[in-house]
Parts: C-alpha cells; structure tokens; sequence
C-alpha cells in the first residue's frame, strides 16, 4: 500500500470534536444537571492508617435537607472493588488505610448542606502506626496495612546466568535511582452524575476510561443485574490512567439507589489528590555489565514500587516495569526482581507508561554512565545492543512484530535539534554560570495487556439515513484523539467523506467492548475492529446494490459515497439510496460489528503476569537543556522526539501526542514532587504540585517519524500514546549531566535538588584538590 | 463556603462608613486572587465582605512633583502598561511582570498584594527599595506610614480595622539611578516565589563601579519583606569591580535573612539563594553597564 493513495490515512486531519470543545458546545459531565437532583459528598478518613471503632451518622442524618446519608452497611454487594484484586472497600468498615480512603457519603439538596453534614458525622478512629517507607514495609516487624502483608506482589525474572556473566564483565555500573509520585493533574477533576432512567436502568454518567469494566465493577459493588446499569465514560476532560479504576462511581450509584433521585458529585482538586491514582514511586536497584566494546552483558534490577494502600493495577505496573527494566536492547543474562508493596501513602495505579518511565529514566542513565565510562558514543552504544527484528527481548520473548529501535537511534540525526546542537551549545561568555548542555534517550513501549489476558477490540458501525456511518466503540477519547482516528480509518474504508462519519464512544448501551483505554492499544485494536466491521458493512451495501442495479457483487466498487459499477462509473447508486432502498423494505438499517483479537507472543514468563508484550512502539527523546548554576534551575530550550508509530493515521494528532507526553515527560523529570508525610499530602494542589506551565516549556518540540510498519496494526499503525513520554526525563537528565557534570539519580531534578547536589560535587572536588 | 453579607461601597468616604460600622467583621475585597482562595479553603472568619472595586478615586498612576502615586486599586496589568512606571519606577514594573499569571495580574491590584502582606508578595520587595510611602485614611483622619514598617509579621500590618489603604507613591528613580527585582520561583509563571530580592543603587558616575545609596530587600525568607543594610552598607562602601568582589558583598545576605524550610524549599536553599540571586542579579547589572534590563 503506497501512503498517497489515501484520502485521510495519514493526512494531518482535524480533531473532529475540536470545534465542539474549543466552543464550549460539548457537555462534560460536571455541565450536566438533572432535575431534582442531590448533590453527593465523601467523608475521608482522618488518619491515613486507623481502626474504625464506631461511625454515628445520626446527626447528620438529622439535619434538614439531607436525604441519605451512607455507610459501608448500606453497601448492597461486594464492599470491594479494584481492577485485578477487590481490595479497596466503597466505604469502609473497620479500617482506614490511607488519608482518603471513604468512611462515609451523604445526599442533600445542596452542596453546602452535604459539606455541613459531612462535619455531623461522628467517627471514632484508633490510629494505628503509618506505614509510610515502601523498603521497611517489607520487613517482617512492619505493621501491616492489609491482613497478608505488605507485599502484594513479588515477581522474578531470570534468564541466562548472571553471575558468571558480571564476572566477565569488564565494568559493572551500579546505581539506586528513585522516582516520585506523579498526579495525573487532569483537567477534569472526577467527576460524575447519575440517576435511574427508563426501565430502572442506573445510569451513571462519569468519565472514565472502560465503561464495560466500569459496569461489571459496579454489578459487583451494588448487587445489580449488569444489565440494569449503564455507564457513559465519555466526554472525559483527560484521563492519562487515572480513570481507568473505579473513582467516584460506586458511591454515586449506591446514592442513587439509596435515594432514587438523581445525584451528582463533583470533586476539588484537593479531594483528587488525596484520594485517587498516582504514579508508583519507585526505588530501583541497578547493576549493569557490560564489555570493552560495549556489548550489555548482564542486568540485576530489583524494584520497589509503593503501591499505597490498595492493590488496583500495581502488580500490572511492576511487572511491565520489569519487561521493560532493560531497556530495548539485547541482554541474554538478566535477574529482575519487582516488589509491589502496600504503605498508607495514599494509592497507585495506572499511570501513562505504566512503570517504562520511571525504569526508562534508570537504564538510560545507565547507558549514558557506560558510553562515557568507555568513550563509546552514545549513540553507537545503543545501536551496537539495540533490539531487532527476531531478536530475543531481555524477558526471553521473540520478536516477531516490528521493531523500531535502530530506525530511531537513526532518526536522531534527522532532527533540526541533532543537526543544530553545537551551534546552540556555544559557551554563555556573558553569564559563565549558566550552562547548556544536550542529552537524548531512548524508550519502547508495549501494545495492549499482553499475554495471559484477554486483548481483544470491538466496534459497531450503523449505516445512516443520510448515508453516513456512526462507529461505536467501547474506548474513550481522553484526548489523544482515537476517535479522530477511528472516523479517517471508516472513511478511507467505507469511501465516504470523512464528514459522514459520527463516532461514538464510551457508552455500555451503544457501543461494543473494545477492552480499557489503555496500554497504548485504542488506536491499534479499536482501529482494527474499525476495519472489520467496515469490511462487512461494505459487502452489506455491496450486495444491496447488486440487487438494486441486478449485477454480480464482484462487479462492484465503492468510491466517494456511492457503490458504481467497476467497469462502467457512471452507473452508480449513492449511500443515501442505498439506506431509503433498505428503510423501504424493512424499516430498518444494517449494523456490522468487528472484532479483533490481539495477537500474542509466542511464550509466557512464569510466575509474571501479562508477560511478555508482542507489539512494541519505540522513541528516542532529545533535549537541550540550560542549567544555572548559581540556582540549580534547569530550562529545556528545545526538545524533540523521533518516533516510530508504524505508518502514522493521523500525523497533526501524532505531533500533539508527541508534544504533550514531552511536556508531561519534562514536569516528571524536572517539577512534579508529590510531598507525602506520615502518610499525609501536603502538595494538595497546583500552587504547591508544580506542573509546567506554558512559560516552561521549550519554544520548540520537533516530532519525527521513522516508518517501521507494523504489518498486524490498523494501516499498519502501532499505539504512541505512551512512548512519547517515556524518556523524556533522562533525555532531560543526560542533557544536565552534559552540562554540568551532575548525575541525577532521582526525580524530579527540581532547582533545589540540582542546586545542592553541585554544591556537594564542588566540595568533592575541593577536598581532592586539597 | 459559608454565605457572606456583600457590601460594595463606590466611594472612598462610603467604604469608611462601612469599615467604621462593622470593625472587626468586615474584610474588604479588591481583586480577589487572595481573598477568593482563602474563602474557598473557610479561611475567612469575617462575615461581612466590602467590595470596593469599584471606586474610582482609588484607581490611577500619576506623577506629581517628582513622586510617583500608584494608587491602590491599580492591577499589575496597568503597571505593566503604564509609560510612567516603566521609566520611574521599573524596578517595580519588574515584580508585577513575574506575579501569577495574565489573568492574575489583570485582576490583582497593587493594594491587595501590599494589605494582604504575603512574606513572598512580589510587589513589596520593589517598593522597599524604592522606598515607598502609604496613606491610610480611616473617619477619624489619615496617617502616611513607611512601607517597610506597615508590615507586622506574616498577613498582619499596622492598618487598624476602619482603616483602608489609599494611595501609594514613591519618589521616582533618578537618572542614574539602577536596579533589578529577582524572583526564584518553582517554575515560570503562576509561582509563589521561593524568594525574591530587589535592588536599587544610585551610581556615582558613569564609569565607574561605586555608588553612594543602595537600597537592598528580601522577600520570603522572612516573616516579613526585610531591608538588607548590611549589603547595603556594603555596596556604598566598595567598588563593585570585580566578580570577586560582588560575591564578597552578596555573601552577606545570608546575616538579613532568617528563612523557614516549607514544602517549596529548604531553609538551607533559601539562604544560599538570597545570596546567590543577589549576585546574579548584580552580575547581569554590571554586565549591562549598571543600567537597568531592558
């Protein structure tokens, strides 16, 4: 397939929902209101680690205009939810295990009354020592935050032999690098409402990122057929992994019900923060050998992730961190070792790069660590180890799909920035204590959930009366904009003019199961059933008009909303016919749906859950840095991203990917400090959790692909969405050592830290002058 | 949010009317990007809410007599404009241009920043060193008090209840007079400052590295904006020639500041910086040939 025969496959095409949000004209869920409706509150906890002895909601009961006020007794079903383990109660009965864990929620006909009588309800508490350092709660003596323990997962992968190979090794690079707690920072805060609609259905309207799974969770919690519930997760104003659990939901529905009144909740940021999904902080162990000419002979990596107190997708996480621990290159000796450990510092999850960033930041800066070490370029180094096609990945699987590494590390020197870096280098004369430096990482990041679970997508299309299509499917579009995507790939496939195409997302009532918005895997999977159900849909029509124009289907083409006859044009029937002739007949429209099932890799690794991936998408990331030294700030001037995407859908929409995950990359690496103490938040918000802001970021951010085609993926395209972000912070972190000569072996680099460990470096070096 | 009593008063003799009648309960808005954060968190305890954005009198930029009267319901955003600033008196124009952010400084005014009497509040910095002067006019009469002693401690001041703050004016900088505002925040735009410090110095004569008045203040490394008269003393004192000799002179920082460690930074890093940000500031100065950033 030659790219220029396309009409919008891998066009620069507008977001189709751009005009609707620019404008305001969209309904996000905190715009909806309801007659009649309640306003919803959640009572915390007061200590992030306690006994519940006793909760008395008498008085708030008591007080006028509050309509329901509940607790975990009222909890019809399973008092439990999480996506891999139930572990985190709705409300919680005899214990709390973070500082916003939910004790109790109230209904009342306004907002201010359910605030006054969150503060009537009475709750007797014995606190209980904070779990707080994820190392000491694996010790044996640490108080427990859940019955088992306080590991919730241990996985170990081992290939080859290496001992035998670190004593081969001519040097063996040793480090400890940590990790902090990134917030998802969002700009809808969740969010949601809710009420009974026809045919007692409980519909929650909340934004998420599985509303099928959202549903079966909820059935669970409330004790309802699934089929009484509908969940409408879209329009959701970012998402980044911190909607794919559960959040408000349960206790919106058991307000409902409890009620029968519509109810709607709307968190502060502050409420967000302390109660929902961060990324794990990690603390990583790395041990790297590696020969004279820069062959990576072995890696020993143990990882402990803080997973807070609750189980959600943190063993998922740990175990991607581990495949991914090595980086994209070939490495037959490995030891990986992962803890996912319970603390009552608050909760983790999901979050975009799902454990690649934080380990991408230790084995780039250890590949930067050996190049220099053994004046290899960087570069080179990277190649000389990098992953191929029918290479052996580190976890031991084959790779078989397409494997983008040497394009990118080639790509580099496409970049304006690679180009252009001495010039942008030149030594500050006026200002000697400003510094500027370069640095570049690289990363990879597997497709959908991997092996062991079910990966499927799913789509519906529905032909139209005004002969266009509407595309159903379960993902939302949180931003990244697979919904865009998904009207370019059933335009090209129906040939109709992409305006014809409505696509609808997010919604258990109309669309199909296409499994979570996550893993890098919408673009790729929904986009696969997307051509599926086209494919059917377009014999469906085929075969209307053969019957209409009384010739053989294999006569027949499609081009530009009309089916024509292959050897005579002319001779054609347009869509919009093709629908009257089909409501004529039967008074109602055909639907096709498509399904798509993942394709796996060829083995599993024991003992690790979802290991290994078979699709991978890979990135290098670049940055040019200026440090100053007098105040340890770092400004990136400039950053680029080479990218391999497969062949790109939709290349505006790859750009702002890019762009976005580089930015998201560089608060990560540089400004986003969650301060936790004794299990208490004390960064609650954006004056004190510090995002970059438009003043920040880098003037320029260049996006280049390399075309590696992934010949399984929709057009040959694979999933970016988390890439992109990935290897921004050691891109970032190599270039501060570039500049300046300091490694940074935590995150976030801020001024203060960068500041005081130049000072440290300076004294070492007065003290061997000496 | 508790429910507020909304006063609004358009004049200046209304608003003391009003202050006068409710004393102690009474908390005046201007803006709001202070007071409206502190309502959301129930941080207020006054019920009555008096609204005097809306007098004139009380809004404007003008010169008269070699001083400059900036008066209180001015926005940054007007500061940044005004032609007038920008040439008597930039040090200042140089903090309002690094508060919050556009919408912020289309809102905040120039009083709010100085009555809501933030250690870290941008502004005040600038009008220490350039020495400015307030009127506080209350029913009973009006007093002018110095910038530097209005401030108590943390959000406290002298101005008594039935109080309201209403001019603000400075003499404007002289020919050869310099200077620069310095903000060490936790990013670009929207960021409290870590610490702040502004420098006036009026030179000797061009070529030469001496001058005979330096004004010198620090903001949030201290309970309150502070004075550096040790560095002050220091710069009349000496010859900024040489790098060297700047360092000397900005290592004295550290006796005029006794700074705290919060979730922004460490007591130990504002110290450092209030010298290291002192020299910078001197340095980019000199490497200007002392005249101001343009």
């Amino acid at each position: 397939m030659i790219m220029e025969d396309f009409k919008y496959i891998g066009k620069s095409v507008p977001r189709i929902d751009a005009a609707d949000k620019a404008s305001g004209k969209i309904k996000y869920m905190s715009d909806l209101n309801f007659p009649g409706m309640l306003f919803g509150k959640i009572l915390r906890a007061k200590y992030p680690h306690a006994l519940i002895k006793k909760i008395d909601t008498s008085q708030a009961k008591a007080l006028p205009g509050v309509v329901a006020v509940v607790t975990w007794e009222d909890v019809p079903g399973l008092n439990g939810f999480g996506i891999v383990t139930p572990d985190q109660p709705v409300l919680c009965k005899d214990k709390v295990r973070y500082i916003g864990d939910a004790v109790a929620a109230i209904a009342a006909e306004t907002k201010e009354l359910a605030e006054k009588a969150l503060t009537l309800i009475d709750v007797e508490y014995e606190p209980l020592p904070v779990v707080d350092d994820p190392i000491k709660a694996i010790q044996s003596d640490s108080p427990k935050v859940h019955d088992d323990g306080n590991i919730h997962l241990h996985t170990k992968v081992v290939r080859g032999d290496v001992r035998k190979a670190f004593e081969e090794a001519d040097l063996v690079i040793e480090h400890i690098y940590c990790t902090g707690e990134q917030e998802h920072a969002f700009l809808e805060i969740e969010t949601g409402i809710a009420r009974i609609e026809e045919d007692d259905i409980l519909t929650i309207y909340a934004g998420s990122q599985y509303p099928q799974r959202d549903q079966m969770q909820l059935s669970r919690c409330l004790a309802l057929n699934p089929c009484k519930i509908r969940v409408v997760s879209y329009p959701v104003g970012g998402a980044f992994g911190g909607k794919d659990e559960l959040t408000i939901q349960p206790i919106l529905g058991l307000l409902v019900l409890k009620t029968k009144r519509p109810v709607k909740m709307v968190m502060t940021r502050e409420e967000s923060v302390i109660s929902y999904w961060k990324r794990h902080p990690m603390i990583m162990k790395y041990k790297t050998g590696v020969k004279k000419d820069g062959t990576l002979v072995a890696n020993k990596v143990i990882i402990y992730a803080d997973t807070g107190a609750y189980a959600s997708l943190g063993g998922p996480v740990v175990n991607l961190a581990i495949e991914h621990a090595c980086g994209p290159y070939k490495l037959s000796n490995v030891d990986i070792e992962g803890y996912c450990i319970y603390t009552n510092n608050g909760v983790s999850g999901a979050f975009r790069g799902f454990g690649v960033p934080e380990t991408a930041f230790a084995i780039e800066t250890q590949m930067d660590i050996i190049a220099e070490k053994l004046g290899i370029n960087p570069i080179e180094l990277r190649k000389k180890n990098a992953l191929q096609k029918g290479d052996i990945a580190p976890v031991g699987n084959k790779l078989t799909t397409s494997v983008g590494t040497v394009a990118v590390l080639d790509g580099i020197s496409k970049t304006k920035l690679w180009k252009e870096r001495e010039k942008y280098l030149v030594k500050n004369t006026k200002k000697p204590w400003i510094k500027r430096g370069f640095g570049f990482a690289l990363t990879y990041q597997g497709t959908g959930l991997g092996v062991g679970l079910p990966d499927y997508g799913g789509a519906i299309l529905r032909f139209c009366e005004n002969g266009g299509f509407e595309v159903g499917v379960g993902l939302v579009d949180y931003g990244q904009g697979i919904g865009t995507s998904y009207a370019q790939i059933a335009a090209e496939m129906m040939k109709c003019p992409i305006d014809k195409i409505k696509v609808v997302l997010g919604d258990t009532a109309l669309t199909a199961d296409s499994g979570p918005t996550s893993a890098s895997r919408g673009l790729y999977l929904g986009g696969k059933a997307t051509i599926i159900a086209a494919e059917k849909m377009m014999t469906v029509l085929k075969e209307k008009t053969s019957e209409m124009l009384k010739v053989s289907v294999d006569n027949l083409d499609a081009e530009n909303g009309y089916i024509c006859m292959k050897n005579q044009p002319e001779k054609k029937i347009s869509y919009e016919e093709i629908a009257a002739q089909f409501m004529k007949e039967t008074d109602h429209l055909p639907e096709t749906e498509g399904y798509f099932l993942m394709p796996l890799a060829d083995m599993k690794v024991e003992n690790a859950f979802g290991l290994p991936h078979h699709i991978f998408a890979f990135s290098a990331h670049l940055a040019l840095v200026e440090v100053n030294t007098l105040t340890g700030q770092t400004k990136v001037l400039k950053g680029a991203e080479v990218i391999d995407a497969g062949d790109v859908i939709n290349r505006q929409g790859l750009e702002a990917q890019s762009e976005g995950g580089f930015v998201m990359g560089m608060g990560y690496g540089l400004f986003e400090n969650m301060i936790i103490e004794k299990g208490i938040f004390k960064t609650t918000n954006f004056s004190t959790y510090i995002i970059p802001s438009a003043e920040d970021i880098p003037s320029d951010i260049e996006t280049v692909t390399v075309t590696d085609p992934e010949e399984t993926g929709p057009y040959r395209a694979k999933g970016v969405a988390e890439t992109v972000m990935c290897a921004t912070a050691p891109a970032i972190t190599n270039a501060i050592y570039n500049a300046v000569g300091l490694r940074i072996f935590k995150l976030p680099a801020t001024s203060e830290l960068v500041y005081t460990l130049l000072e440290k470096k300076e004294e070492k070096c007065n003290e061997s002058t000496n | 949010m508790k429910a507020l009593n909304y006063l609004r008063a358009d004049t200046i003799d209304s608003a003391l009317q009003y202050l006068d009648e409710f004393k102690q309960d009474i908390r005046i808005i201007a803006g709001g990007t202070d007071l409206v954060v502190r309502l959301k968190q129930d941080m207020v305890k006054e019920n009555n809410i008096l609204d005097i954005s809306r007098i004139k009198e009380l809004n404007g930029i003008f010169r008269e007599n070699g001083t400059i009267h900036v008066l209180p319901l001015t926005t940054h955003t007007d500061i940044l404009e005004s032609e007038v600033i920008d040439k008597y008196a930039f040090i200042l124009r140089e903090a309002c241009a690094t508060i919050g952010s556009p919408q912020i400084r289309n809102r905040g005014t120039l009083g709010g920043n100085i009555v809501n009497a933030s250690p870290a509040g941008d502004s005040i910095s600038a009008l220490f060193v350039q020495t400015a002067k307030l009127k506080l006019k209350s029913i009973n009469g009006e007093r002018v008090v110095s910038i530097e002693e209005f401030f108590t401690g943390p959000g406290k001041t002298i101005l008594k209840p039935n109080e309201l703050l209403v001019d603000i004016f400075m003499p404007e900088l002289e020919e050869n007079e310099t200077g620069f505002f310095k903000k060490l925040g936790q990013r670009d735009a929207l960021a409290i400052s870590v610490l702040n410090v502004a420098v006036k110095m009026r030179r000797r004569g061009a070529g030469t590295n001496t001058f005979d008045r330096a004004v010198v203040a620090f903001g949030a490394v201290a309970p309150t904006v502070v004075r550096g008269r040790r560095v002050e003393n220091a710069i009349i004192s000496s010859s900024l020639d040489s790098s060297k000799q700047i360092h000397y002179i900005a290592r004295l920082a550290f006796r005029e500041v006794s700074p705290i460690s919060d979730i922004r930074a460490s007591l130990k890093y504002r110290q450092d910086m209030s010298i290291n940000l002192l020299y910078e500031g001197l340095l980019d100065l000199r490497a200007n040939d002392w005249k101001r950033k343009t």
